[in-house]
């Protein structure tokens, strides 16, 4: 330690008196400072005013924050100069007592309940096999919510949607679509009638309607009557993590996902050509009945969205 | 595909005629910017105004078309060829799309938008700039292209008075959001394409975009009604274009990563210099 910072040595409290050097503020212009932090506390309290001002006229969250944040900031800092410059500095030392017990005191205490304890325990060794039992049974019995949480078993319905034979696409609203509905270049969400409110029809039967031509459309051999008068449809769930594919580039012909930026190619079957995304989006087959509606032919092929462990 | 992305930015172009090709009768639902409206007003047996109470479609005026030629031998002919029918650009026909039937709408937005003429021909994407003709002009090249095929949509007006924002809202949640995020801001696409901001578009040309899908823009036509295209407008043209930022600060609405970066190196860092100044090294 240097010479000039003898007087920081720590001393006892005890014994102090008003002159002495670890009294002294840290601040060579105590007065100075003083007034500086005085200045802080009162544009502290100015603001934490405005603050309750402008909760009382219903001011703009902005306002809000700005003068509780403030005057929570100047009030700090008015404090912490208050405890930088103006207080003692110290360092002092206040010598504490032990708090453990002694060695032979604790090595005492431990062998008298061993000896003690143990045999009383060991005297009811039914009373302690029934606890035992019960708790074992408790902890069973503990698991029945926790495995309830996880749901209902989902059996065979990741592989289904609610896509039937006959099944008219409707939009969000439950309006049937027909076939003049969609201009070539246009986009809308289907669902099954019927689901268009419900959580499984927005999350698993949701569909996109793409119209790709005026005339029957073929993206894949085998896939001939699938697209009747140009009209697309495939799953809008991501083969990757199941987000909705709904970015469609009418030019480019590609569906993107949004969260991985997969990029599906809406002429040829929807194969990705582009990001994580393992398979292409399930195409469903489609027909146009007597009155112009746009009906499935049938359910998805194969089972729409993520991979998941049974699935082939 | 591959062949599309082969021959590059001039054959998007290419693909938004054929795409364009509108038969207004195939759309069996009413008021969806077509003739299938409402109100149809004809003069000499030609439409030239149709709609309804939400939104009125016109057609460019007739006296306008001697004007619309010139400027539009001056400004597009050179792409576009003299007929307004497309040339072939790197012997690829039909690379500058063909104008003839697009309808009066499509015309407009491109030109009025500042996206026409473009400024750099071989931009994968035209973007939307200050309008190098002004909005009568644009309307005047409109009825010269459409004089030689007269075709719909024509140039709309929204009555947004009674819109309905809520419901334009979500509908624009529905549509919309997918591409120009749901603040409205415009995001990267796919193949160096992009969807534009729309915090600086007039309310007629958010209609004309909605019905005429430019460029990978899918187009709305019998999926949206006038109705809803005037609720979607509404929705655009005051939350989207005036956000409420309760926090002060949009911060571009580019999200959690412009927040996370403020909080992060901005807070964080103003934190730490006040950690410094209060800590004292012993």
């Amino acid at each position: 330690m240097s010479e000039h910072d003898e007087h920081r040595t720590p001393v006892s409290l005890n014994g102090l008196s008003a002159d002495d050097p670890h009294l002294q503020p840290a601040a060579k212009n105590p007065a100075t400072v003083e007034m500086v932090i005085s200045l802080t506390f009162v544009l502290g309290a100015i603001l934490v005013a405005g603050f309750g001002a402008a909760y009382w006229v219903d001011a703009k969250p902005w306002i809000l924050g700005a003068t509780m944040g403030g005057g929570l900031f100047f009030l700090g800092v008015g404090l912490v100069a208050w405890g930088k410059y103006l207080m003692p500095r110290g360092p002092f030392v206040e010598a504490r007592h032990e708090f453990a017990n002694s060695e032979a005191d604790r090595d005492a205490f431990a062998a008298a309940i061993v000896e003690r304890g143990g045999g009383v325990v060991k005297r009811r060794k039914m009373l302690a096999g029934l606890l035992g039992g019960g708790l074992g049974i408790f902890g069973v019995v503990a698991m029945f919510p926790l495995l309830r949480s996880l749901g209902p078993l989902p059996k065979g319905t990741l592989f289904h949607t609610d896509w039937r034979k006959g099944s008219f696409a409707v939009d969000q609203t439950g309006r049937r679509v027909s076939s003049g509905d969609l201009a070539v270049g246009s986009i809308m969400t289907v669902f099954p009638e019927g689901t268009q409110n419900s959580d499984r029809g927005q999350a698993v039967d949701q569909t996109v309607l793409i119209r790709v031509s005026n005339a029957g459309f073929t993206t894949q051999k085998g896939r001939e009557t699938w697209a009747p008068l140009g009209y697309v449809a495939y799953s809008k769930v991501c083969t990757h993590l199941g987000c909705p594919v709904g970015l469609y580039e009418q030019q480019l012909q590609l569906l993107v996902c949004p969260c991985h930026q997969s990029m599906f190619n809406v002429t040829n079957g929807a194969v990705p050509q582009f990001g994580p995304a393992p398979r292409p989006l399930p195409q469903l087959p489609l027909y146009i009945d007597g009155d112009g509606f746009l009906r499935a032919q049938a359910d998805y092929n194969q089972p729409v969205g993520p991979g998941f462990w049974e699935r082939a | 595909m591959v062949g599309v992305l082969a021959l590059g930015p001039l054959a998007l172009f290419a693909a938004s005629a054929q795409a364009n090709s509108l038969n207004p009768t195939a759309t069996t639902r009413k008021n969806s910017g077509t003739p299938n409206s409402n109100i149809v007003v004809k003069k000499n047996g030609t439409v030239i105004k149709y709609g309804d109470k939400y939104i009125t479609y016109s057609a460019p005026s007739s006296k306008l078309d001697a004007l619309g030629q010139a400027l539009f031998m001056e400004n597009c002919a050179s792409c576009h060829g003299t007929q307004a029918n497309g040339v072939p650009a790197n012997g690829v026909a039909g690379a500058y799309p063909d104008l003839v039937g697009l309808g009066p709408a499509t015309i407009d937005f491109w030109v009025a938008s500042g996206r026409m003429p473009a400024k750099d021909t071989t931009a994968v994407e035209a973007p939307r700039r200050q309008a190098a003709l002004n909005p009568q002009q644009a309307e005047a090249i409109a009825a010269w292209v459409n004089s030689l095929q007269p075709s719909f949509p024509y140039i709309p007006k929204p009555h947004l008075k009674n819109a309905n924002v809520s419901d334009g809202a979500a509908l624009f949640a529905l549509n919309c959001a997918a591409c120009h995020t749901i603040e409205g801001d415009g995001d990267a696409l796919a193949m160096s394409t992009f969807s534009p901001s729309l915090r600086n578009i007039p309310a007629y040309q958010v209609v004309e975009a909605i019905r005429t899908g430019p460029a990978n823009m899918p187009r709305f036509t019998g999926n949206l009604s006038d109705k809803q295209v005037n609720d979607l407008t509404k929705y655009v043209t005051t939350e989207i274009q005036h956000p409420n930022n309760p926090g002060g600060f949009g911060l571009g609405g580019l999200g959690p990563v412009a927040e996370g970066f403020v909080a992060l190196l901005l807070g964080v860092g103003f934190l730490v210099l006040i950690c410094y100044w209060i800590g004292e090294r012993t």
